[in-house]
């Protein structure tokens, strides 16, 4: 009865079935037939169904028609029949020469005992390799067995093999191994499957018998022996094996060793690494194995690289397209002149409208001088009052600090209140002390102060002033100024060095001035002046004035209406100059203050119109997308 | 010769201000090489002009001139005054210079973060001494009766401005308060309920405010339009 050998789990089956009765998979398709018994025989190839222990041990051979078989090559098959032939034939071919004898004689097992059960060959053609070799498997491989038998296999009805007592018993030492090559040792270590005369523990043991009858078998060959060997009693020989035994004492084992060596008793374990899934080498020399890296030779064969031609092939659809993709990138980079835009467009008309609608009526009321709109009084715009009694309120003839941190941009916004300051200064005979922390700062200040009248009603007379100039370093120049002025700028803009000389000269912090008056249009500007030298000027009482722009007053007005204001006075924008000029007597306006009116309200009717407009434009439109 | 170009150069420059005021204006009917002709010679006026005033008022005068004086009057005490006030400015001015070539510009790292951690210091010392404790202390202030006026109809308006005032500064700083407590999972994760409508608040005085702010900008770009109007009126009745 022939068995089919599962491909995948590798073990047998009935011949009627299609799958595999232990996983299911398919039998007929590259499963292998083990050999049937047609002659009788006890074959190793056989697998009898009443002897299911040893389906694992089978050697396997393919089916004809699997396409396993057919991929393997043909000198795998020819090999594999010449194994099978020739362990066929060996008990045929028992007839030795001369030489085979005494190899044989000299490396054959003395006679198993019968207590001892044969480990059944898995893998005939490996023993039969061993054979031919020099017969039964070697004592080293024996030995290997025992160290390897933790990882393999063992059948049940073979005895737990050790060492020490049969050695120790018998008092007899290994023979010497036969040696063996090293891939056939490498791949019979790696194999799990057992030779079927591999030699258990216990006959490797036995081979101290196996030397006494091959000296015997020496002693009765033909062979030429030596005469010192023959004079040797067998008696003496067996004694002089038997005396090391018995005079070496037992070793002692370590615990730690004691603790890993193998108990008898340890039941079969199944290998560690199940190879049942693992893929089956199809080419190659390892052809039908499993688990195993199949060599590919033509992987790593060297041979000569192919030579290709540097010529690029291309079809003429090809060449246009390229053509095309060309004449693309050659025209990015010619540069493109703008598309001329009409001159009026809808946006510039209705730019121009508006315009228009803000610059005739400002003109209107410039070239007529309008003076219609009541002026803004002192009490309506905060902080005027404060800033002129404080004015008011500053000693004849002691130092203030002005500081003209404001854009000529601002100047329409802010001349007016500081050619009125500068005016009151004047009157007062303050020495102004000109310093800025903006470039142009330097030129603003010379200038208002030539534009300002003086006290004898000339423009340009007031020379009791002087201009430090540029405060390097923003606002750690501040500082610098707040704590030592005449360390941060010793010089004027002329080059005299003004704090040797009266009134300066009685100046050692910003304090001893009589009041620093910042003129700017910059929040932050105005901000800094108050953080970093308003603390300073608070310990003596110094006032701090501010004049300027109206984009600057909503941040500097909390620090005028504090409580305790940090700000003593603040003039802001045109009303706040006006308000100003009126507070000290000058109601002088050339039409700004109408054309400032006019334009306020001419802004306010275009945001309206504009709003409504569109409003009235977004509702019909919001309408339809409604109905739609 | 020299009394008569001091007495032109004042018709001059209203001769050069009255044309780059209408190139400026001319931006009316759109871009223009008149308007950044203009601009141009407005950044390069402002960038000469600022070179010139540093090298003259700051290298010249604060930093060279003494150098002259220490020389030539000999005193001990103005060179121990250079070499303390000015000496150290002018080795972390010349080693700043190292930023100029890429290869040598780490070699100025050192001076720029000294540069800018003392004036960041400067900066957070200002604001705690100058704003955030002052302005504190005038909130609380805000409704402090000693403080307000004695008369009753003074007294209300008074009052009235101080509530606004409180309200709106609370209100926008609950705003700016972003953080949650930690919610369950699952559960949408939003604020109380009190805390959204103070927060909507806030938001309308943050918009009030901006729009106050966008106010004085348009109020002082239309003032330096009627003062570039009466520029150009008054060169025009100089003239003519």
């Amino acid at each position: 009865m022939t068995d089919i050998i599962c491909p995948l789990c590798g073990k047998p089956n009935p011949p009627e079935l299609e799958e595999c009765r232990y996983c299911q998979a398919p039998l007929n398709v590259s499963g292998f037939l083990a050999p049937s018994d047609q002659e009788g025989q006890e074959n190793p190839f056989i697998l009898s169904p009443d002897e299911p222990d040893q389906a694992d041990s089978q050697v396997i051979k393919s089916e004809s028609t699997s396409a396993l078989e057919q991929s393997i090559p043909d000198w795998l098959k020819n090999t594999e029949a010449n194994f099978l032939e020739e362990t066929e034939a060996k008990p045929e071919r028992q007839a030795p020469d001369d030489i085979s004898e005494q190899i044989d004689s000299l490396l054959s097992q003395p006679s198993t005992p019968d207590n001892v059960t044969q480990p059944a060959i898995d893998d005939d053609w490996l023993a039969s390799l061993l054979a031919e070799a020099g017969g039964e498997s070697s004592p080293l491989s024996s030995q290997g067995a025992l160290l390897g038998d933790i990882e393999e296999p063992v059948n049940e009805n073979i005895p737990q093999p050790f060492i020490e007592e049969p050695f120790k018993a018998k008092g007899v030492l290994p023979p010497t191994p036969v040696e063996k090559p090293d891939w056939l040792t490498g791949l019979e270590a790696s194999s799990k499957i057992k030779l079927e005369g591999e030699i258990t523990p216990s006959e490797g043991i036995d081979q101290g018998a196996g030397i006494t009858e091959s000296i015997e078998s020496i002693e009765t060959g033909s062979m030429e022996i030596p005469d010192w060997i023959g004079k040797i009693e067998p008696e003496e020989i067996s004694s002089n094996l038997e005396e090391p035994a018995s005079q070496i004492a037992p070793a002692e084992l370590p615990g730690w060793l004691e603790a890993l060596r193998p108990e008898d008793n340890v039941p079969a374990t199944e290998p560690v690494e199940d190879l049942s899934a693992a893929d089956i080498v199809t080419a190659g020399p390892l052809a039908g194995l499993r688990g195993v890296i199949g060599a590919r030779p033509s992987a790593i064969r060297a041979r000569k690289p192919p030579t290709y031609s540097i010529k690029l092939r291309v079809t003429d659809e090809q060449r246009a397209r390229v053509e095309m993709m060309e004449a693309l990138l050659a025209d990015e980079q010619k540069p493109k002149p703008l598309p001329s835009q009409p001159a009026l467009t809808s946006r510039n008309i209705f730019r121009l409208v508006i315009a228009a609608a803000l610059i005739l009526p400002i003109a209107w009321m410039i070239i007529t001088g309008s003076q219609r709109v009541p002026t803004p009084q002192p009490g309506d715009v905060p902080g005027v009052i404060d800033f002129t009694q404080q004015v008011q309120a500053l000693p004849t003839g002691l130092p203030v600090l002005l500081a003209f941190d404001y854009e000529a941009g601002f100047s329409g916004e802010m001349n007016l209140a500081v050619s009125t300051l500068i005016t009151q200064l004047a009157i007062k005979n303050a020495f102004m002390t000109l310093v800025t922390t903006i470039p142009s700062g330097p030129a603003m200040a010379e200038s208002l102060i030539n534009s300002s009248v003086g006290l004898d009603g000339n423009q340009g007379s007031y020379s009791y002033y002087t201009n430090l100039g540029y405060i390097p370093g923003g606002t750690m120049g501040l500082v610098g100024l707040a704590l030592s002025p005449k360390s941060v700028l010793p010089y004027s803009l002329d080059g005299i060095k003004v704090w040797a000389s009266a009134p300066l000269d009685a100046i050692s912090t910003i304090n001893d001035f009589s009041a620093v008056i910042v003129l700017t249009n910059d929040p932050d500007t105005a901000r800094s002046w108050i953080e970093q030298v308003g603390p300073t000027l608070k310990i003596d009482g110094t006032p701090l004035l501010i004049i300027t722009s109206s984009q600057a007053e909503p941040l500097i007005r909390p620090y005028y209406e504090a409580n305790p204001s940090q700000v003593q006075g603040m003039v802001t924008s045109l009303a706040g100059g006006l308000a100003y000029g009126l507070s000290v007597g000058n109601s002088q306006q050339n039409g700004e203050w109408d054309a400032f009116s006019i334009s306020i309200t001419a802004s306010v009717l275009i945001i309206l119109i504009g709003s409504i407009s569109r409003a009235a434009l977004k509702i019909p439109i919001t309408g339809k997308k409604k109905e739609s | 010769m020299l009394e008569r170009i001091s007495q032109l150069a004042d018709p001059i420059g209203a001769i050069i201000g009255f044309t780059l005021t209408i190139m400026v204006l001319s931006y009316l009917i759109g871009d223009n090489i008149f308007f950044r002709l203009a601009v141009s010679v407005f950044i390069g006026v402002a960038s000469g002009y600022a070179a010139v005033l540093i090298l003259y008022n700051v290298i010249w005068h604060q930093v060279l001139v003494p150098v002259f004086q220490v020389i030539s009057t000999g005193k001990t005490d103005d060179l121990i005054t250079y070499a303390t006030h000015v000496l150290p400015a002018v080795v972390l001015g010349i080693w700043m210079l190292t930023k100029v070539s890429p290869r040598l510009s780490r070699g100025g790292t050192p001076v720029l973060a000294f540069l800018t951690g003392v004036g960041a210091a400067t900066v957070i010392a200002g604001a705690v001494r100058g704003t955030i404790f002052p302005q504190v202390g005038a909130s609380a202030n805000l409704l402090n009766i000693q403080t307000g006026p004695d008369e009753l109809s003074k007294l209300v308006g008074w009052f009235i401005n101080g509530v606004i005032i409180l309200v709106g500064t609370v209100t926008t700083l609950i705003y700016f308060k972003f953080g949650i407590k930690r919610q369950e999972e699952g559960v949408p994760v939003q604020h109380s309920v009190i805390l959204e409508y103070l927060s909507t608040a806030g938001q309308g005085f943050i918009v009030i405010t901006l729009g106050v702010f966008f106010a004085g900008v348009y109020i002082a770009t239309l003032t330096a339009l009627i003062d570039r109007i009466q520029f150009l009126w008054d060169v025009i009745i100089g003239f003519f």
